[in-house]
């Protein structure tokens, strides 16, 4: 029997989960509403997939209407609603379930040696208020979409149609949703690592998903009473927002951003966490600085929540009160910075095996550096008050959420597609598919910083001839984009069933505990529970990861039907 | 952990110092071209703060090519002269380094540095902005579904569309709206502020030449925000003195002609006027600064609020004109207050409140 390293602790594990229920033998008990983390994660998966491609969709109608300065396809009604709902649906049903929902929930558990997570049940009614809530968002198309962004400042959302009132139900349902997977994580990665996997020791996903947690359970408040009483309003007429009955529109502003802000590092601290893993990996390298990425994943959360003002520059709020939010914002870019340049280091002298998830995670390096770099020209306040409202700022939060959470989104799909499905993905395809969306992306977004700078403002139907021609690069770009989605679904979907190799567990050579049981894995993923003796892509420590049989105590599990015995802590 | 011994110095890779060498050079053409760029977001700088703005953008864009090209052209050659070997043995793992805090230590510090250096330059310019001298000459801008109207304290009529402003000309524009909210952006002077129904803000502009430049809605306001324009019109002082004249300047309101002849305001009573302020005036106003709105602003400071030297009708501040006020009462763009008819209150009323005013400011 192998032994912990001496002086290590065994971690917090609890032996409540060595008895565990058999495996349903009912499809809708299994597969439906399931509470197997890993079904609930590629459920995640499957429903922000399809809304991924909904809202992808209504952003190829809003590049289609700006092939033209006069608005080439729809009305400026429908053009506002569109956008709006692009906008709603990307943040709230695709980035935010996919990062945390989907590989938060499958990889997570496996990677902290549990056999699910701590709250299975909530876990189950968290997934299932998702797709309620998208269908809800989605439906409010035929009643009147909601039309004034996906920020909805009142006044103007007060005066919108019916529909509007369905975006706050929605948001708020998958509010909730968020909250209740945040509690739920943290308690998962705080009392169910496997014995030895000491904080030091946890993989940086883990750590990003750990740093996240609170910020799902903590903002997310204040975005529901933001919406509560925005229906309210709308509803009843309590005139929270109105300025013509005593409200404040500028208060909406301050609730909705102390959510959003955060919300950007909700979508963007888990794929850090994915680049964490795949850079490694393909380098075969320990992560550079393991300790400094950590702790920069977590003095960002911490930061994220004392900015959200910076999104307010122009609003009429206090003028000095915009220094502190300027610097705030400033400071961010440390730890990030720090981030970048450890990743860079991970790549020098490694031994680099450019398949697809490497391709992303690096060409994620250079997009979101781009977008941290626009970052710094929007903190700094009196260049704000040029790019406020303007295309600059559609360049940087997509060079943000797609340069930088999608690409890491696509690592994230490349690199453990073998592990979900158990079988690999066609090279040569993904790689077609990573260039492709590489330079469509820089097409499409690129041309936006300098039509922002030179005039044109965002949320617009029609615009000033002058910017036509950058425009139409632009929109073509995008349309190459969408197309590179079908040869990803293609590969994903059809070629990895039909004509995939099986990946046996551990593909990528991977040294981290996911890569450690069979591809898919079982049901309770660790039928006993592993002990951690080193630390994760130590590629050189002659050591092994894992002692299957060195957990002390650690008991084989058993399936049993009978009612659960009190745990013993 | 026996592997964490490296000696980055010897073996830090083939052509590793000619990369840092090109890195050098080309960030130095880079910004060679960006910090003597006249026009560095693609605009002229018609007016202030445009010219101040620019030089941030200048440094910014100096700072930014510099991290870029690091970052981008290491990343590139890291993964060219890193890859792996074709002919590599399966268990082939490069080098086995876990961290360098001297490194660590200089790129968290060389950031800081940079980043200190830039909120300093950027505070910098944001004091400028907010202590340029405007008040010269000061227009009133009102957003509304979907057009920009401008009022100039002088003028009794409203002018729509078009932004008339004197070259040279320290500007203070004060911001509103009158439905949702707009934004009030003028790129070719780099500023904008949002125009936000009960609340005013303001900027201050200088026209540095002369010319029409655009007003663009930057807020979305509805379903015709992207056809939400106006004009700035520059002209020289003396057409746009011919231009303010031909408006119909009244030239006297700044004396707001005579005040309500029948109310003696000497005679009021400063405690019955304020329990009538409490019944009929606190809906819409607090005895607060002027920002602290209802509906309509603050009155604490009415008499003596050096940043409103006017009465939103354009006429001085003083205690003859505020009680015509109260007695006329006031439709604008802003809004409306009754007047003292609908309030129905009478002119020992008025007295009073005009009195409870006048105690406020000497507080």
């Amino acid at each position: 029997m192998a032994t912990l390293a001496p002086g290590v602790k065994t971690g917090p594990y609890h032996a409540v989960l060595d008895h565990i229920h058999p495996e349903p033998t009912s499809f809708i008990r299994r597969y439906i509403f399931s509470i197997d983390a890993k079904v609930i994660g590629i459920q995640y998966m499957i429903t922000g997939g399809l809304f991924f491609l909904i809202a992808g969709l209504l952003a190829e109608i809003i590049r289609a209407q700006l092939m033209s300065p006069t608005g080439a396809v729809v009305t400026p009604a429908t053009y506002n609603a569109i956008y709006s709902m692009h906008g709603s649906a990307m943040v709230w049903m695709v980035i935010i379930p996919l990062v945390s929902g989907a590989f938060g929930n499958f990889v997570m558990p496996l990677q902290i040696g549990a056999r699910d997570v701590a709250f299975p049940w909530l876990n189950l009614a968290a997934f299932w208020m998702f797709p309620v809530a998208g269908i809800i968002l989605f439906s409010s198309f035929l009643v009147g979409a909601p039309d004034a962004g996906w920020t909805e400042y009142p006044p103007i959302s007060l005066q919108g149609p019916p529909g509007t009132s369905l975006w706050c139900i929605a948001i708020f349902l998958v509010g909730v949703s968020s909250t209740l997977t945040g509690i739920n994580f943290a308690v998962t990665m705080l009392k169910m690592r496997a014995p030895g996997m000491t904080f030091t020791r946890m993989p940086l996903f883990v750590w990003a998903q750990l740093a996240t947690s609170p910020l799902l359970f903590v903002a997310t408040t204040a975005l529901g009473a933001a919406l509560a009483a925005l229906f309210i309003e709308r509803t009843f007429g309590v005139p929270f927002y109105d300025p013509a009955h005593g409200g404040s529109p500028v208060l909406w502003q301050h609730m909705f951003w102390f959510y959003s802000h955060p919300a950007v590092y909700i979508m963007i601290l888990p794929v850090f966490g994915i680049i964490s893993e795949v850079l490694p990996t393909f380098s075969k390298k320990p992560i550079f600085g393991y300790k400094m990425v950590a702790f920069s994943t977590v003095s960002i959360a911490l930061l994220g929540f004392t900015v959200w003002a910076h999104h307010m520059f122009t609003s009429g709020m206090v003028p000095w009160l915009q220094l502190p939010f300027m610097i705030l914002t400033m400071l961010i870019a440390i730890p990030t910075g720090v981030k970048i340049f450890s990743w860079m280091a991970t790549l020098w002298g490694g031994s680099i095996d450019w398949k697809t998830p490497m391709l992303f995670a690096t060409a994620f390096l250079i997009t979101f550096t781009c977008g941290g770099l626009t970052g710094f020209f929007l903190a700094a306040v009196p260049a704000d008050y040029h790019e406020h409202g303007s295309y600059f700022v559609v360049a940087h939060f997509h060079y943000v959420l797609y340069g930088g959470s999608v690409m890491g989104l696509f690592a994230g799909f490349y690199y453990w597609w073998p592990k979900i499905t158990g079988k690999m993905y066609n090279e040569t395809l993904g790689q077609l598919h990573f260039w492709i969306t590489f330079i469509a992306f820089n097409g499409t977004f690129m041309p936006m910083h300098w039509l922002g700078l030179m005039g044109m403002p965002r949320r617009v139907a029609i615009y000033d001839p002058q910017y036509t021609f950058w425009n139409q690069f632009a929109s073509i770009s995008s349309f190459i984009l969408a197309l590179s989605m079908l040869i990803f679904l293609y590969n994903m979907l059809i070629w990895t069933f039909r004509h995939g190799k099986p990946a046996g567990p551990n593909p990528w050579g991977g040294r981290t505990l996911e890569w450690m049981i069979s591809s898919p894995p079982p049901y309770y993923n660790y039928k006993k529970i592993p002990a951690v003796l080193a630390a994760p892509y130590d590629f050189g420590n002659p050591l092994p990861y894992i002692g299957l049989d060195a957990a002390p105590g650690a008991v084989e599990a058993t399936p049993t039907a009978e009612s659960h015995p009190v745990p013993t802590h | 952990m026996a592997q964490r011994v490296v000696k980055p110095k010897t073996n830090l890779g083939p052509g590793f110092w000619p990369i840092t060498a090109l890195i050098v050079v080309v960030s130095a053409i880079m910004i060679y071209f960006t910090a003597t760029s006249p026009w560095p977001v693609g605009l002229i700088p018609a007016g202030e703060p445009a010219p101040a703005t620019d030089s941030l953008f200048r440094f910014l864009g100096c700072v930014a090519a510099f991290i870029f090209n690091v970052v981008v052209i290491y990343t590139i050659y890291f993964g060219i002269v890193f890859r792996r070997p074709k002919d590599a043995p399966p268990h082939h793992i490069g080098v086995q380094i876990h961290d360098a805090p001297v490194l660590e230590f200089w790129w968290t510090v060389i950031p800081t540095i940079l980043i200190i250096i830039l909120a300093i330059f950027s505070v910098k310019i944001w004091d400028d902005l907010q202590n340029t001298q405007g008040d010269v000459l000061t227009v009133e801008a009102i957003g509304y579904q979907f057009g920009f109207q401008f009022r100039y304290p002088k003028l009794a009529n409203v002018v729509s569309g078009e932004l008339h402003l004197p070259v040279n000309t320290p500007t203070t524009v004060q911001i509103t709206s009158r439905d949702v909210i707009h934004g009030f952006w003028l790129p070719e002077f780099r500023v904008k502020a949002d125009m936000v129904p009960g609340l005013i803000t303001t900027i201050r502009i200088t026209p540095l030449q002369t010319g029409t430049f655009r007003i663009v809605c930057s807020e979305f306001c509805g379903v015709a925000h992207g056809a939400m324009h106006g004009t700035v019109v520059v002209q020289s002082q003396a057409d746009f003195a011919k231009w303010f004249k031909a408006q119909g300047a009244t030239g006297t309101s700044a004396t707001g002609g005579a005040a309500g002849a029948a109310v003696a305001v000497s005679s009021g009573s400063a405690s019955a006027g304020q329990a009538l302020f409490q019944s009929k005036c606190t809906a819409c106003h607090s005895t607060g600064e002027f920002s602290q709105k209802i509906v309509g602003p603050g009155l604490g400071h009415i008499f003596n609020d050096p940043a409103h030297p006017k009465l939103v009708n354009g006429a001085a501040p003083t205690p003859a004109n505020v009680a015509k006020l109260i007695h006329d009462g006031y439709t604008g763009d802003i809004g409306t207050m009754p007047s003292a008819t609908v309030n129905a209150i009478n002119n020992t009323d008025i007295a009073n409140l005009t009195a409870y005013l006048v105690s406020l400011s000497k507080k």
